[in-house]
């Protein structure tokens, strides 16, 4: 017993004395040492990314010794976001950081971080000319007050995978997927069939609904029934437009399909689901991301397409996913070199190479010109798609406050879902909530 | 008769429960070494493989993060093994003013969920120029609500005699702890280190926001790189794998230890 206690004291001496030491030698040579950029960033489609995120470190630390960039894992989004704020509070800032943007009202409310209009002025027409580069739907989505907050980077959208052997077999023309609601409820009820034993073996269409998700799919339906193409959230951040009737209109529509049309699983699909379901064939057409092209194309059995998202009053498509931000309470000679990154990150070969390692849309006009993007469209004509769905979609939904404006909208939409309440009245409910969450910011 | 029939019942109801209990473990550990499929399956037929193991362990550095791990879970419970033996101790047996408040005060804790502490933890840290060191993670749980209140229960029981018989014998304070508590609550302890050790173990969010380098993150950090990488699609393959590179040597631990640990828990009340 007694030398168990004594080792135990000994490691913990060890130990403790290891860190100091570990802590002191870092201070003490902090002087001389150059600039460490720290740069956090979340991995949302599986591991070998940060390998893609640490060859672009290294490659701009080849360069630039004097500013090294050291990226930091930091989990999916929501870890991502807990461990910006805690370092913020903590006085101890990232340099630079990945956040959804979506993030971005709420990163400019606190003060977090710096917008980029100086640094893009500063680059005079070179400057004008980056910013003009990238593609407005994912450009729309880095303004807050008018002042550019964030760079696009890791983006998606989301298309149509459908399968066209489904599509021969009931006799359907498998180069023409639907194209509006209507097409989308009568392709959808023409591919689900039912067994022998009463059981559905097949079902249309799939879109899933689980919380996290809803919001995204959600915001495509709202785009593509409203009026003029106004979104679910005015551009400021300020208001949301939840109960409108044309929002009703679409959430209805899904209730429709799972019970009126029967062509949809009922209940509530996770996203993570929908794929392999496709893959095995109990799905016909599913609405998914482009990161997912890679899995489709490698493991389907069968021929399968991808198009634009049918469209109703209009075609329109929600856009997602993490952009670049400079944190606000650091030095400026590191938010200069923070800035130089994100170019050297986002130049039009490195957003092309990003965009053919991980599936994500290439985000530049300029990538899109070079051999290597358009061998890969060559290639996997499939992904070609999404790129040119971008000049029609429109950024999901965000706000002050946007995780609680999340979490609203996919609570309602369950709601609506799993007949709880009806469409109408679940809208309404959230509207009523989430203007009271906005109040305090107008 | 009825006896024996009753008694084969409820084994019978016992192995079911069992066997339920089981499916999600066989289930990891098959995935884990078959090849990839889209669709889950409990028992996958696809061939089997090493090729998950392999890819997981190349991209992650799973060697660092075991030592890591380890390293902290040790140093924790050893440092805990201290501070709750006094804190027990003084609770257990002094007698001072304002007992019945420190009692109550260090109780409160255990219905306080550590997530909510972290902003704060992190800014404590902060300010001793701390972040990013394995002290780090370990800081706020060097004392443990949970550990006191357990060993003050237990120390509770230990009779009167037998102390007053070490100190007849001419112990002091110290002697008293180390011969008389210590031993006489083994099990506490191992019910304790079971709880302190999976608990570090498998902590998530702490480690990742307290620490930036590979040469302090724990095991669990490396499994978050697959299985909370959702958006596309989820690799199940890979996240068994990686599951079973984290889990694998606490099940073997609790297997070579269950006789012990399950009689620390019974002994001690809690579940």
């Amino acid at each position: 017993m007694r030398k168990k206690l004594l080792a135990s004291m000994f490691l913990l001496c060890l130990a403790v004395s290891s860190v100091f030491a570990n802590g002191s030698s870092e201070a003490t040579s902090a002087k001389n040492k150059p600039m460490e950029l720290t740069f956090f960033f979340p991995v949302n489609v599986g591991g070998a990314v940060t390998k893609y995120v640490d060859k672009i470190c290294n490659d701009w630390n080849a360069e630039h010794p004097e500013a090294t960039v050291k990226p930091v894992y930091t989990g999916n989004y929501d870890d991502t976001v807990v461990k910006i704020q805690s370092s913020i509070q903590g006085k101890n800032p990232p340099d630079l950081f990945i956040s959804l943007a979506t993030q971005r009202f709420s990163m400019y409310v606190q003060d977090a971080v710096v917008p980029l209009d100086d640094f893009i002025a500063a680059d005079g027409a070179e400057g004008k000319a980056y910013i003009d580069d990238f593609l407005s739907g994912f450009m729309e989505d880095s303004y807050v007050d008018g002042h550019i907050i964030s760079i696009p980077f890791q983006r998606s959208t989301e298309i149509m995978f459908y399968n066209k052997d489904a599509f021969r077999e009931v006799g359907l023309d498998p180069e023409q997927p639907p194209k509006s609601w209507a097409e989308l409820a009568d392709y959808a009820q023409k591919l689900t069939k039912v067994g022998a034993d009463g059981n559905v073996e097949r079902y249309g269409v799939g879109i899933a609904l689980n919380s996290g998700s809803a919001q995204w799919q959600f915001t495509g339906f709202c785009l593509q029934n409203s009026k003029n193409g106004e979104n679910l959230m005015s551009d400021d951040g300020k208001s949301i437009y939840f109960d409108t009737p044309e929002n009703v209109e679409a959430l209805q529509f899904w209730c429709d399909l799972q019970n009126k049309y029967k062509c949809m699983q009922p209940g509530i699909v996770q996203w993570t689901d929908l794929p392999g379901q496709f893959l095995s064939g109990k799905v016909a057409m599913i609405y998914h991301t482009t990161g997912n092209l890679g899995n489709i194309s490698k493991n389907a059995s069968f021929d399968f397409g991808t198009c634009f998202l049918p469209g109703n009053k209009r075609m329109a498509a929600p856009t997602g996913g993490g952009n670049f931000y400079i944190s606000k309470g650091i030095s400026k000679e590191r938010q200069q070199k923070a800035w130089e990154f994100i170019k050297f990150a986002t130049t039009a070969e490195r957003t092309a190479q990003w965009s053919i390692d991980t599936g994500y849309v290439v985000t530049r006009k300029s990538a899109l010109e070079l051999p290597q993007m358009k061998a890969y469209y060559e290639n996997l004509p499939q992904a070609k798609v999404a790129y040119e769905q971008i000049p029609i979609s429109k950024p999901e939904l965000t706000s002050y406050d946007s995780t609680k404006m999340w979490r609203i909208l996919n609570d309602a939409i369950q709601a609506a879902i799993t007949g709880e309440k009806t469409p109408a009245q679940a809208l309404k409910d959230a509207q009523k909530e989430a203007d009271d969450t906005l109040k305090k910011f107008k | 008769m009825a006896r024996k029939k009753f008694h084969v019942a409820f084994y019978l109801l016992g192995g079911i429960v069992a066997f339920l209990w089981l499916v999600p473990l066989i289930w990891m550990v098959l995935t884990a070494f078959t090849k990839a499929s889209f669709v889950m399956q409990v028992f996958p037929h696809t061939g089997w493989t090493f090729g998950n193991i392999a890819y997981v362990w190349g991209q992650v550095p799973f060697g660092r993060y075991y030592l890591n791990t380890i390293t902290i879970v040790v140093c924790t419970y050893a440092i805990q093994f201290v501070t709750i033996t006094m804190a027990a101790y003084a609770l257990a047996t002094l007698h001072f003013k304002g007992e019945k408040l420190v009692f109550l005060i260090i109780f409160v804790q255990i219905i306080i969920p550590n997530d909510i502490l972290i902003i704060p933890n992190f800014m404590t840290i902060s300010d001793l120029g701390l972040t990013d060191t394995k002290l780090a993670i370990m800081l706020p749980f060097l004392g443990s609500a949970m550990g006191t209140f357990l060993l003050r229960q237990h120390f509770k029981t230990i009779p009167r005699a037998l102390t007053d018989a070490a100190i007849i014998d001419g112990c002091n304070t110290a002697q008293v702890i180390r011969h008389v508590f210590v031993p006489n609550a083994k099990t506490a302890y191992i019910s304790f280190a079971l709880v302190s050790v999976s608990y570090h173990w498998n902590n998530f969010l702490w480690p990742l926001v307290v620490t930036n380098s590979v040469e302090n993150r724990t095991l669990t950090v490396g499994l978050a790189l697959f299985a909370k990488s959702k958006e596309a699609v989820l690799q199940w393959t890979n996240v068994c794998a990686a599951t079973f590179i984290i889990s694998a040597p606490l099940v073997v631990l609790f297997l070579v230890f269950q006789r012990q640990f399950i009689e620390s828990f019974v002994s001690s009340g809690i579940k």
